[in-house]
Parts: structure tokens; sequence; C-alpha cells
């Protein structure tokens, strides 16, 4: 059973999340959907991940509280905006990251898709926090990697690995 | 239109607006401004200068955010005009700076046949205007710090000043004065 997209809204709302700026993959369609649905939250559909996280940048240097949800693939597309835009400046980003390749690797499923193979080593070759959300047991994990990006002001990540449950 | 006079004469009339600067803006504009709402987004990401000054426009509206940025800059993300088109708030003034090249690299020229006017209302930005002459520009200015928008202002100009050499202040501290400034809880 994967993680429930609107359990995960009700904690970002918990934690304080005044907006979110997303791309949406298809293991976040109903995540996204659910932030669309929810009123407390103002949803930012960019074109292009780096472009996100750097609306992302500008909304929270405004005070506000964006979390970004983008794809694995995103983020390596938004390579130097999160370098600029989130590290470097010491700017708490909260990313959730889709884990697109992770169902058919678990499943020994050939080829495997390299977006899987790369994602785990690029996080650690930036040096990003990040834990994993599979189910509604893991929804904590939210709240740890937003503290983590808090204290080490520096963006952090939550990744998902199999597709929202409505 | 020479640059730097363009900058003295929104220096001239600015005043609690944000100016978000990148490329060799950032080299020319603290030569009329040394506003602690200044903002300099020098690699900070490429092509996202206004990007970053979408996300400021939006989180603080009572305020307008003016993003001073480069043609080849735009052509790096030139999807952002379509998000200002969906999602650009009234307080959003982007001055594009029209010299078609890449200056800071050499000035590198890239295709003369792009229309930057046309890409923007193709985009859905609804106020798009293309100003040639100085004069016209300071006419224009207060209007443009007043009318809600947002606005993209296409700016052609050219440069025959001698750049000040490039200064690479931490980043950090340049995001934790703009947030100073704001008043933001906790900068």
């Amino acid at each position: 059973m994967s993680a429930s997209a609107t359990r995960t809204v009700s904690v970002l709302k918990g934690l304080g999340f005044t907006d979110a700026v997303s791309i949406p993959d298809g293991e976040s369609r109903y995540l996204y959907q659910a932030l669309v649905d929810d009123s407390d939250i103002e949803v930012y559909l960019p074109t292009r991940e780096g472009e996100g996280i750097a609306i992302a940048a500008g909304l929270w240097v405004g005070g506000r509280r964006p979390v970004v949800v983008l794809q694995n693939t995103g983020l390596m597309e938004a390579g130097d905006a999160l370098r600029g835009c989130g590290i470097g400046p010491s700017i708490p980003l909260l990313l959730l990251v889709g884990w697109r390749g992770y169902p058919g690797a678990m499943s020994g499923a050939l080829p495997v898709d390299s977006a899987f193979t790369y994602t785990e080593p690029l996080l650690q070759a930036w040096a990003l926090p990040h834990r994993m959300l599979m189910n509604n047991d893991d929804l904590g994990v939210i709240d740890e990697m937003t503290a983590m990006a808090g204290a080490t002001s520096r963006p952090a990540v939550v990744v998902y690995g199999h597709p929202f449950s409505p | 239109m020479e640059r730097l006079d363009l900058f003295r004469g929104l220096a001239a009339r600015r005043s609690d607006e944000i100016v978000v600067t990148t490329m060799t803006a950032t080299l020319q504009w603290p030569l009329v401004s040394t506003h602690p709402l200044d903002f300099d987004f020098l690699a900070f990401g490429m092509g996202h200068a206004s990007d970053f000054g979408l996300g400021l426009a939006l989180a603080r509206p009572e305020r307008k955010v003016i993003v001073l940025k480069g043609d080849g800059g735009l052509l790096m993300s030139l999807g952002s005009l379509v998000t200002i088109g969906r999602h650009g708030p009234p307080n959003l003034l982007v001055l594009l700076l029209e010299n078609r090249g890449y200056e800071m690299t050499g000035g590198q020229p890239f295709s003369s046949k792009v229309d930057f006017v046309l890409l923007a209302r193709g985009a859905g930005i609804e106020k798009v205007e293309r100003i040639e002459q100085l004069s016209s520009f300071e006419l224009e200015l207060p209007r443009l710090l007043s009318e809600p928008g947002p606005h993209f202002v296409v700016l052609p100009v050219t440069n025959s000043e001698p750049l000040p050499p490039v200064a690479h202040t931490d980043h950090t501290s340049r995001v934790r004065n703009l947030r100073r400034a704001l008043g933001v809880d906790g900068a």
C-alpha cells in the first residue's frame, strides 16, 4: 500500500507549508490533485524543474514556505538551479522526489531504468539528506526532512518509490 | 539605448520595489543603486532570475518586483514565459535587456530572428511591450511601476562603458540581507 496523497497533504499543512511548486509525474498525480484541491496550499506548475526550484527559492526568500514536488529525472535536469538556489545560498527547501524506475528495479525487470540507478548516487554526491516514503507508515519522514532542512539550512529530500494513492 | 542610462533612469524613479539583477546587470546596477532591496542573482542559476523574481512577487504581493535580465538568459529558460503567463502576479515587472548576444562571455551573437515580444505574447503574458528610446522608457516608467501587471518589457540596449569586474559575494549573505530588508521572520 503506497502513501496516501490526502494524508501527505495533511502532513505538509501541519508543518506549515504554504505553497507547492510541482511538475507532476505519474507517481504523484494524486498528490498533485490533492494539493490543487486543498485551499490552504497554493500550487504552481512550472514548465521545467529548474524553473520550479528557482520559483520556490523566491517564495522562501519572500517569507513563504514552499515544497517542491518533482521526479528524479527532473531533479537531474534541475542541477544548476538546485546548486544555485538551494545548496549554495543555504535555502532550506523540502523536495519530494519521485523515484522513477524503483518498482521495476525491485521486481527484477530488465533493463533497469537509468533514472533509478543514478538517483541515490546523485543525492549522495550533493550530500543531500534523504529518506524514503513508501507507505503511510513512513509519513514521519516528511517531518524529519523538514526539520533537517531547517537545521542544516540546506535542501532535504523525501523520495517516494510508489505512486501515491488518493 | 545605453544600458547604464536606462539604469540611471530606473534608479531615479524606483522607491521601495525589489530589484533582481543578473549577469551584466549585476555589474552595472550597483553603479547607480545601493538599495537594501537590490538583489544580485548572479550565479544563483543560469536563466532563472525571472523565475526567482516570480516567486518573490508571489510571496510579497504588496511590493513590486522588478527583474533586470538579459535576452540570452531568457533563452535558457523560455518556458518561464508560459509560467509567468499563467501564474504571474500583478506586481511583477520583467525588463528584458535585449542585446542579441551573450555579453558576459564575449558577446557571441545568437539568432537575430528571435522576436521576444511575440514569444512573450504567445506564452500568454498580456501586458507586453517594446520600448526603443530612453525618453520613452522614462515616460512610461511611472505607469509600469504603478499599473497592475505582470508586465514584460523588451528594451534594446547597447553598452559602451567598461564593465566592472565580477564580485563573487557570499550567496547566503545576499539571501539573508534581502530577507532582513523585507522583514521576514528568522532572517
